[in-house]
């Protein structure tokens, strides 16, 4: 990389960690400034409603599959399946994650050996 | 908030135990990115720091194909803050929970779209004196796991994904299966259930349709304008039966 390519490497890193900083720095200002001892209620509703649905939407993003397919398609389904049913049973984290992956895997590899 | 486990180890225990499920998403990733840079015509070292500093997927990969190709610097920067724009309203989601420790900002550097989700659901659960470690556990496994990820792609990526070219289709799977798992608990009403499945089908179809760097941001704002749509109504229907 030349000088220039650094330098713009170097400001596309400040300018993504200024992204996720200055934010949280503001909005401690915020919450300072209301002095609620609940601070939920300082938080705007709409954050509150978006935060939820940029983890909804980083999910439907992350289920569409590298390479589209009925088999990817099925994998999916099942994979999403069992990962709910672990987490109905255990209510923990890293089981469901464990078994989907599985699942996935399993159905991915059987379908490859069918078809 | 019963979506996960009772937290009982070390919160520096509980941060990486958490934050495993994430490997199986970043390490594929991270090495599809080394080889890319690599054939791109950046040097190892250079694929690293990319990875070390800007530490953002999606918009590493529009920073090696657009120097790659040749774009202005410019125009380079604009469109990489752009895609990572979204990461604007993560901080003051999670900043009910932090202290007012000095460190925070500077922590944010670790705050990708994953280690958002694990927080926002993690953090209310533990005790202010956790949280820190808890998060600096987590991020660091995280960032680490991306860094060495791409250097492996860097140095090996070609041998790897000829080798076990299953092992990238299957373990990204753990980034679905994850966000599955922190999303569960939040269908606790009509309202939300309904706002999130709009967030979720809308972010798939504007994948599918390839827009890949616009699906999250445009996805979850259908998902607010419905949640507002939703009460709106109820609020009228309250006043009419009211």
């Amino acid at each position: 990389m030349d000088n220039s390519v650094w330098l713009l490497m170097l400001a596309c890193a400040v300018g993504t960690f200024l992204l996720r900083a200055v934010p949280l720095i503001w909005m401690r200002r915020h919450l300072v400034r209301r002095s609620i001892s609940n601070t939920n209620e300082a938080m705007p509703v709409w954050l509150t409603v978006l935060a939820p649905t940029m983890i909804a939407a980083m999910f439907g993003v992350s289920l569409a599959p590298a390479h589209p397919g009925i088999s990817s398609w099925l994998a999916t389904l099942l994979g999403g399946l069992c990962t709910i049913l672990v987490w109905r049973r255990t209510r923990s984290l890293g089981w469901p994650v464990c078994i989907g992956v599985l699942v996935y895997g399993v159905v991915v590899v059987l379908l490859k050996m069918i078809g | 908030m019963s979506s996960v486990e009772t937290v009982k180890n070390s919160p520096w225990q509980q941060g990486a135990r958490d934050a495993l499920p994430l490997l199986g998403g970043y390490i594929p990733v991270a090495i599809s990115f080394g080889l890319i840079a690599v054939q791109s015509g950046f040097s190892a070292l250079e694929t690293v720091l990319i990875s070390a500093l800007i530490y953002a997927g999606a918009s590493q990969f529009l920073f090696i194909a657009m120097v790659a190709s040749g774009a202005p610097l410019w125009l380079v920067l604009v469109m990489t803050l752009l895609i990572n724009a979204r990461h604007l309203v993560y901080g003051p989601n999670i900043a009910p929970y932090l202290s007012n420790s000095r460190w925070w900002p500077v922590l944010m550097h670790g705050l990708t779209d994953q280690i958002f989700a694990l927080a926002h659901t993690r953090l209310p659960q533990l005790e202010e004196k956790d949280r820190m470690g808890w998060y600096i556990s987590a991020a660091l496994i995280a960032w680490l796991s991306w860094i060495v990820g791409t250097a492996v792609g860097a140095v090996a990526g070609a041998e790897i994904t000829s080798r076990w070219p299953l092992l990238g289709e299957v373990m990204p799977f753990a980034l679905p299966a994850l966000f599955l798992v922190l999303l569960a608990p939040r269908f606790t009403s009509v309202q939300w259930t309904l706002t999130m499945l709009v967030s979720i089908v809308a972010a798939l179809v504007l994948k599918l349709m390839g827009m890949t760097n616009s699906a999250i941001p445009l996805a979850a704002l259908c998902g607010v304008s419905l949640f507002y749509l939703l009460q709106a109504k109820l609020k009228a229907e309250g006043e009419i039966h009211g």
